[in-house]
């Protein structure tokens, strides 16, 4: 079978159209499919599409197939346009698909359940629900989803086990780092407990676990049985972020991998300047990385005109990007490109339908004079590069600016291109911080300690669950600064960010049950007052004017509004709305984004919508980054058929 | 021989390292039952978020948790007998407490 299909079928295409390295179109990624298919990479890349459209080839070609979300802020549910739960439910009109969705919220109420069900009866009403308030915390969250993760591998249940291929949609890398890695570190501490104590209840009743966490490490190093497919756009941090990804993989000696492309772009019209400046912005990104992507199995997915949702298009994206995806008609773009002008005209500033300029937020948040700023939105949309260059505008003004970021995968350098000028950089490492709370905590530790009690608070600090509670004190910390000056805080995308104020919240409420102790630290006391109050804490959703950004963005500020934050504003990044263009999948995605802008512009914000313009350079370093808050489109003019410096 | 029983309250990990709180006295505590076991008696330790069912099965501290709810923990029993309720021991009554038990030779039947 080849599928090399390398002969151009569209007039004349710009050189760049072509991926100059050995690949094969996405539907190939199904030969030879082990049992264990991940599904990885960057936020906003395409994972659940990608793995949606695989689990459904892998059941349409007559397998029993299970498709399983791990990211706390899954869209896989509306994707398949089902709801999903924690035990897996057949997808209808696909007889031997079924999927199912790793919630650690509802994960954790199971296994609280487990605990608190057996005591109904014979322990009082309030006893209950305190024992169901501690296990609400970010502990319990993450040892229950990593338990429910660990029995799809190890085949454990009825469920997995009747499935011939285990399909996982994962969370952005950072979270699904942590669960790979979790494996190895679970089987560590408990191989190593002397104590017979641990976060996980007591060592004796985890016989079970042991052997379910030691079997998932085998399974994941397994390249007969397991396979990641680190899924990337044609764009330089998602491409940094899945080469870091191999690397992190390579060291848990998880080394079957191969690389998707996603969203490629073969321009249909040569004289089309916004497609030339895409297509050159696309070659330049791999042109990057050419080493790394030349060493890995390669396939390629085309760019489309928006997500993918549903059955039927996902079926139609599989089957169809084995010939279509030379010539730039992907199937679930059946858009008219009769009539390339934009229909829309948004760009009149005295029109309150549209959004605002980004350096009137500049300007805006400047003058508050201190206070927290955090960029938050789905994996991919651009969280970092807000925040980078709300922080550099802010610098600019004279302000004194500390840069941070809770995301384990982002890197504020790259942005920045080192370019920092007086901005304070930091960033919230777990693995940094777990050892700075451990080395704090035994400094606190009197000198004649007995060893024995001293080996077993050092036995609790390197339980996995110690990093929950390290990162959360970090996270208090850098809000604390916001005192003095600002703090842009970039932040993980949706799951991660949820789960991180779902542990502030229960934080907050075990510190008002343990009012009597002394040992508050006022950074932690008052960070959920701090991020409630909106003079302090002004939080920005960042989302691209699409369907699943937007969706997600708006979930999140449900989210946010359930515990008391009122987001400042919403962000549209990468805005093709003005732009002008022949090609029809451009044109397609401009015109749908009209729509979601409206959408936001109506139904979602309360406050301001800011809209950042797509620009064909790479927003990295200090120029360029200022160049996305002042250089707006306030006329009609096509920004893109401008010179970008 | 003598047994110690400790009822905490529901927590993540028993030295506190865990939580939201550094507290120095789960320490002391911490070492404090190494020191008891060094001394030849043994430590029973229940985390009401991990073992509740330990505290359903002793009846003094169920009626306890009934009459007086999870304010009444930690509760710490010698020998079934009620020591300490409501907090944990402080220095001198830690030193009171180690005493007690290295006066009760090990093997002293009670």
């Amino acid at each position: 079978m080849n599928h090399h299909n390398n002969n151009q079928t569209t007039p004349s295409s710009p050189l760049h159209s072509t991926l100059p390295l050995p690949h094969r179109p996405i539907a190939d990624i199904l030969t030879d499919a082990p049992r264990f298919l991940f599904f990885t990479g960057k936020g906003g890349v395409g994972k659940t599409s990608i793995a949606c459209a695989t689990a459904l080839a892998l059941a349409d070609s007559g397998r029993q197939t299970l498709l399983v979300s791990t990211d706390p802020a899954s869209n896989l549910d509306q994707v398949l346009g089902l709801e999903l739960a924690r035990t897996p439910r057949p997808v209808p009109s696909a007889p031997t698909l079924s999927a199912l969705n790793i919630n650690p919220a509802a994960a954790a109420a199971a296994y609280r359940e487990r605990i608190i069900g057996p005591m109904r009866g014979l322990l009082p009403e309030p006893t209950l629900r305190e024992m169901e308030e501690q296990l609400s915390g970010a502990c319990t969250m993450e040892i229950a989803a990593f338990d429910e993760f660990t029995e799809f591998l190890a085949a454990d249940g009825a469920d997995a086990a009747t499935h011939a291929h285990i399909v996982f949609d994962t969370a952005p890398t950072g979270h699904t780092l942590r669960l790979m890695a979790l494996s190895q570190a679970w089987t560590g501490f408990l191989n190593h407990n002397t104590s017979g104590q641990s976060c996980l209840g007591p060592l004796a009743g985890l016989e079970k676990q042991r052997s379910l966490y030691s079997t998932a490490v085998d399974v994941l190093k397994d390249h007969t049985q397991t396979r990641v497919i680190l899924v990337s756009r044609p764009q330089p941090a998602a491409l940094r972020e899945a080469r870091r990804t191999a690397q992190e993989l390579e060291n848990l000696a998880i080394s079957n991998q191969c690389l998707a492309i996603n969203g490629w772009f073969t321009p249909t019209h040569p004289d089309d300047d916004v497609s030339a400046k895409w297509a050159e912005k696309q070659s330049r990104a791999i042109a990057t990385s050419k080493e790394f992507l030349a060493s890995k199995p390669l396939y390629l997915a085309p760019l489309l005109s928006d997500n993918l949702v549903g059955l039927d298009i996902l079926r139609a994206f599989f089957r169809s990007t084995t010939n279509n995806i030379q010539n730039g008609t992907p199937p679930s773009n059946p858009s008219n490109p009769s009539n390339p002008s934009n229909p829309s005209n948004p760009s009149n500033p005295s029109n309150p339908s549209n959004p605002s300029n980004p350096s009137d937020l500049a300007e805006e948040l400047a003058a508050s004079g201190r206070g927290v700023i955090l960029t938050m939105g789905k994996g991919g949309v651009g969280k970092t590069t807000i925040a980078a260059a709300l922080a550099l505008a802010l610098a600019e003004r004279g302000a004194n600016v500390l840069l941070s970021t809770t995301d384990p995968a982002a890197h504020l350098q790259d942005a920045l291109n080192g370019e920092t000028g007086t901005l304070q950089i930091e960033r919230i490492d777990p693995q940094a911080e777990t050892e700075a709370y451990t080395r704090e905590v035994l400094a606190s530790q009197p000198d004649n300690l007995d060893p024995e009690a001293k080996a077993l608070i050092e036995e609790d600090l390197r339980s996995p669950c110690t990093t929950e509670i390290a990162v959360f004190r970090a996270f208090a910390r850098t809000v604390a600064h916001g005192d003095n000056g600002f703090v842009v805080l970039d932040t993980a995308p949706t799951g991660h960010t949820l789960l991180l104020l779902d542990a502030t919240q229960a934080y907050h409420r075990e510190l008002g049950r343990q009012s009597r102790s002394p040992h508050h630290e006022e950074a932690i006391a008052n960070l959920l007052p701090r991020l409630r109050d909106p003079a302090f804490t002004r939080i920005l959703l960042v989302t691209l004017a699409e369907t699943t950004p937007v969706r997600e963005a708006a979930d999140l500020q449900d989210d946010l509004r359930r515990a008391g934050i009122e987001p400042q504003s919403w962000i549209i990044n990468q805005s093709l709305a003005d732009l002008t263009t022949a090609d029809p999948i451009l044109a397609a995605r401009s015109r749908s984004e009209s729509k979601h802008i409206q959408e936001i512009l109506q139904n979602h914000s309360r406050r301001k919508v800011y809209a950042v313009d797509w620009s064909p350079l790479e927003p990295i370093g200090r120029h360029a980054l200022l160049h996305l808050i002042h250089h707006h489109n306030t006329t009609t003019t096509n920004q893109a058929n401008q010179e970008p410096t | 021989m003598i047994t110690v029983s400790l009822f905490d309250p529901p927590m993540c990990c028993s030295t506190g390292v865990c939580g939201p709180v550094l507290d120095p006295t789960l320490l002391r505590i911490t070492e404090m039952l190494q020191q008891i076991k060094s001394l030849g008696a043994t430590v029973e330790r229940y985390n009401l978020a991990q073992q509740p069912a330990e505290f359903a099965r002793n009846p003094e501290v169920k009626r306890i948790l009934n009459d007086e709810g999870t304010t009444a923990l930690p509760l710490i029993f010698i020998n079934g007998e009620l020591v300490l309720k409501g907090r944990y021991p402080g220095e001198t009554e830690r030193t009171a407490l180690l005493q007690r038990i290295q006066n009760t030779s090990p093997s002293d039947p009670q």
